[in-house]
């Protein structure tokens, strides 16, 4: 084959990749709003088969790559939209960096499609959890074949979405409620920093390519713009990606999101979502090259992350807590190794620590059965491990204790030192409002409600 | 490029008036009294196609007009702004008279509604300065008497009445010293200046920009929620900046300034006040004027992007705003006023309304496949690229939006519900409405290249009346020069 059949056929499975999960996004999405929703088997049928597809076409490009020494192939899609000299162009890149990663998420959603089709059976938002879980395939997808950070943006907030859903999926309860705000709140601030950093590389390159900013195949691409622009961008990209990645400080939201299903736990917070932003920073890795300083906040942050997790998930009385900041420890640490410079071993570490954290949760509703199982093989129960703390002096392990159970204090000085004061800033701002409103009406406006509160009644 | 308005174009705006008004008076009849939603949705349909074949012999990059000139405003004035803006705003008040509960739609209430719908519909086809502060006073009578009438509405309609007053005051002055002294022209001097000043006073009051923001919240608050979008989604206040002040931009270039800077403080104090709401109704009024703010801030830019970006605001936040009331409605319809204090519990009394609820609300705060997405990008590169702190404003303002309305969706439909709880589910008439306008919103979000081209011919044809104001002016000063 030469160069331009195999650029058609790579451009081809890389539309495959994006059209699978869309495709079944709008069958299985659309009925529900015409008050037709598809019969459990139908959907799951339909999800598996685009996972199925994305898989194949996955493998596939990966054979053709491989083949080449995986010499990128950027796929240009058009032009989304362009006014004067800015414009968003939907191109995306398969390199080896992307294929590799795209062959691993498909084929993890296509195995918590099938975990889930029976663990959900009869569930009341069993189609919610499809659409929810198609959706975030497709932001997946979308995000690790961004060729620009207008696609990678468009991909990253699908995935923040649809988390953020799932963990407030069983919305009846009032736990799941509350963690699934709190985990929208972190990624919309956190979001903030992508936002921002698209807009300073247009700025820069007077576009959103990657191929405008970065020079060369990954990982040996080198960046484009000036050493203080790349400082500014990597800054960004950096703070935008702790929220997703639950580094310290913005990392209490994780042990409540296990809130929702077990399935989306799996793949969210033990393998995919928890690592976006490990990828985004892989992705820009040029550009971390060029702005060393970056690199050492990446390490002090992936460190006191992975110091934070280990210490406070040793006092986990649940298991998917426990799960979740073992995942956290883990992202932390990949932090430290991309903050180090490193590139391959990272993406290694992903892979591996995102398959056996995703096999943990799924197996964590059997965990019991499991240890009983195990202890029963052994012939009572298994010794627990030796741990460093303690080599420490009885009060320091006691100090450390406390400090596990308080989660590192981290929430409450972020709660007591920015969240309450902003939000008694606001609620005193809104009561003088609202007074002069009153003034001005020279009635309560609070009547309007009451009347219509009393008609209601009356009504019912 | 000004063109003579063809036949067909004076009689599809004298349609897109006629046609509100005329439901209006059939919806009086006998045969209509008790359900006068056929007419009247059948009324802005009609207006509604005349809009879209206005736009559709809308080039963008020109303007055709009839009529006498007051002021560089003609009496019927059609360009890329009208040819946008008039469908759009067509289409979410036929979106909202077709879905509302009947509750709000009575005989009175959709006569009102109508006439409103007429007046915003008319003013949208004029530039005539004198015409804008007619049909303005016209669009807000109705939504005042509207919501004097809603049962408790009276404080709220007098705190309407006391804002809509100086605004249109103000409008009056303004628009009076502009047209003695335009500030545009060679020689003017500090009663055009002061003119200019005072309009832009009128548009911070009418766009609610801070600190004349409270009258938005008093008004969703109180009035019946589709009166209150008839209010608020067409942003007369940022139509008639686009009239009065933007078009002109070089002769009243301190005005826009203040506007561009207040705009985004705006935007962010609306979205985080409304992070701290009790209730539904003051929640979307702070999003509301929170997003007519970043609607003024991208029309107020000195760029082309900015300026295109702030009419896709225009007509991405008025879609979602639709959406978001119409839904609201349905759900205050069902079961009463919906707090946000404790989660509500709605999900299971009409699942769908939550699903089109939060994709609603989603799509004016820059989901990707939507259009707001498109708009915040080119507002906030724009921002970025004009003044940084504007940009940076925008970019917290959408950060706080975002968590306002998921806390708010939260609120209503998460929580536990009772199992005998009444299972109300939706409507037919309300399941097409909300689709179609769905549909709207994703398909403008995934195809955006035709409407935003469009929207920047229409920009560029704004800046280059501002370029031609100015030729005109330095043509005038080398003659005076050189005799």
């Amino acid at each position: 084959m030469n160069s331009a059949m195999i650029h058609d056929l790579v451009s081809l499975l890389v539309v495959a990749q994006l059209a699978a999960p869309a495709l079944a996004l709008v069958a299985i999405g659309i009925p529900p709003v015409l008050g037709r929703p598809l019969r459990e088997q139908t959907t799951t049928r339909l999800v598996a088969a685009s996972f199925a597809v994305a898989f194949v076409a996955a493998l596939i490009m990966l054979a053709v790559l491989a083949g080449r020494g995986f010499t990128p192939e950027i796929v240009h899609l058009g032009t989304w939209f362009a006014v004067g000299h800015h414009e968003a162009t939907i191109d995306l890149v398969a390199d080896g960096l992307s294929v590799p990663y795209v062959c691993f998420s498909t084929g993890l959603c296509l195995l918590v499609n099938a975990f889930a089709r029976k663990y959900l059976h009869r569930e009341p938002g069993f189609t919610r959890f499809f659409v929810l879980l198609v959706l975030f395939g497709l932001g997946m997808n979308l995000m690790v074949l961004a060729g620009s950070i207008d696609v990678l943006f468009a991909g990253w907030e699908f995935i923040g979405i649809s988390s953020m859903l799932l963990i407030g999926f069983f919305h009846e309860r009032a736990n799941a409620v509350q963690a699934a705000v709190r985990a929208f709140v972190v990624y919309r601030i956190c979001d903030a920093g992508i936002l921002a950093a698209g807009v300073v590389i247009h700025a820069a390159v007077g576009s959103g390519d990657f191929d405008k900013l970065f020079h060369g195949a990954w990982p040996q691409a080198t960046c484009l713009v000036p050493s203080s622009m790349a400082t500014a961008i990597a800054l960004l990209l950096v703070f935008g990606t702790l929220g997703k990645t639950a580094q310290v400080p913005f990392s209490g939201w994780l042990p409540r999101a296990m809130e929702g299903p077990t399935p989306s736990s799996a793949i969210f917070y033990g393998a995919l979502s928890i690592h976006a932003g490990a990828y985004v920073l892989l992705r820009c890795e040029p550009l971390l090259d060029a702005a060393p300083a970056v690199g050492w906040v990446l390490v002090f942050i992936g460190g006191a992350t992975a110091l934070h997790a280990s210490i406070v998930g040793r006092v986990q009385t649940d298991l998917k807590s426990m799960l979740a900041y073992g995942s956290m420890m883990q992202a932390g640490i990949i932090f430290v190794e991309i903050g180090l410079g490193w590139r391959v071993i990272p993406l290694i570490h992903v892979v591996s620590h995102a398959i056996l954290r995703s096999l943990q949760i799924l197996r964590s509703p059997s965990a019991l059965h499991d240890r009983h199982a195990l202890a029963a093989a052994l012939g009572g129960p298994p010794g627990a491990a030796r741990s460093l703390v303690s080599l420490l002096p009885e009060a320091g392990q006691a100090a450390l204790y406390r400090v596990a159970l308080e989660r590192g204090y981290e929430e409450m000085a972020v709660m007591r030192l920015v969240v309450e004061p902003f939000r008694r800033v606001l609620t005193r701002i809104d009561a003088v409002e609202r007074a002069w409103i009153d003034w001005l009406g020279q009635r309560r406006l609070q009547e309007p409600l009451n009347s219509l509160r009393k008609s209601h009644q009356e009504r019912t | 490029m000004i063109l003579i308005m063809t036949v067909p174009i004076i009689i599809a705006c004298c349609v897109v008036v006629a046609g509100p008004l005329v439901a209006a008076a059939a919806a009086q009849l006998p045969r209509w009294r008790d359900a006068p939603r056929p007419p009247a949705v059948a009324g802005l349909l009609v207006a509604f196609g005349a809009a879209v074949s206005i736009a559709w012999t809308q080039d963008g990059s020109g303007a055709t007009e009839l009529g006498s000139q007051l002021g560089g405003g003609s009496t019927i004035h059609v360009d890329g702004v009208t040819a946008t803006m008039l469908p759009f705003v067509a289409f979410c008040l036929v979106v909202v008279l077709g879905t509302a509960p009947r509750r709000c739609l009575d005989r009175r209430a959709t006569a009102w509604f109508l006439v409103g719908a007429a007046a915003t519909f008319a003013l949208f086809l004029t530039a005539h300065p004198a015409l804008i502060v007619v049909l303005a006073t016209l669009t807000a009578l109705p939504v005042w008497r509207a919501t004097r009438d809603e049962p408790g509405g009276r404080p709220a309609a007098r705190v309407y009445a006391w804002t809509m007053a100086m605004s249109l005051l103000c409008l009056t002055i303004g628009v009076v010293m502009l047209l003695a002294d335009p500030p545009w022209e060679q020689g003017s001097g500090w009663v055009g200046t002061t003119g200019g000043w005072i309009v832009a006073m009128a548009v911070l009051i009418r766009e609610g920009i801070v600190p004349f923001q409270f009258w938005y919240p008093a008004l969703y608050a109180g009035s019946p929620l589709p009166m209150a979008l008839l209010a608020t989604v067409p942003q007369v206040g940022s139509y008639t900046a686009v009239r009065l002040l933007v078009g002109h931009a070089d002769g009243v270039a301190g005005e826009l300034v203040t506007l561009a800077h207040l705009a985004p403080v705006t935007a962010v104090y609306g979205a985080a006040l409304a992070l701290v709401q009790r209730d539904l109704r003051r929640l979307i009024g702070y999003l509301a004027f929170s997003q007519s703010a970043l609607v003024l801030a991208g029309l107020a830019g000195a760029l082309p992007m900015e300026l295109a970006g702030g009419l896709a605001l225009w007509i991405a936040s008025g879609l979602s705003l639709t959406g978001i009331g119409i839904v609201a409605a349905a759900l205050e319809g069902r079961a009463g006023p919906l707090r946000l204090d404790l989660p509500q519990g709605r999900f299971w009394d009409a699942p769908a309304l939550a699903g089109f609820f939060l994709v609603f609300a989603l799509a004016g705060l820059g989901l990707p496949g939507t259009l707001s997405f498109v708009a915040d990008d080119l507002i906030v590169a724009g921002s970025l690229a004009d003044h940084l702190h504007s940009g940076i404003l925008v970019i917290l303002a959408t950060v706080f939006a975002g968590i306002a309305v998921i806390r708010g969706w939260f609120g209503i439909f998460g929580g536990p519900t009772a199992v005998d709880a009444l299972r109300h589910g939706i409507l037919l008439r309300e399941r097409i409405g909300f689709a179609i306008l769905l549909a709207t919103i994703i398909g403008f979000g995934i195809m955006p290249g035709p409407l935003v081209k469009t929207l920047e011919r229409a920009s560029a044809a704004l800046l280059q009346h501002r370029h031609d104001s100015l030729l005109e002016v330095s043509t005038v000063t080398s003659g005076a020069d050189h005799p």
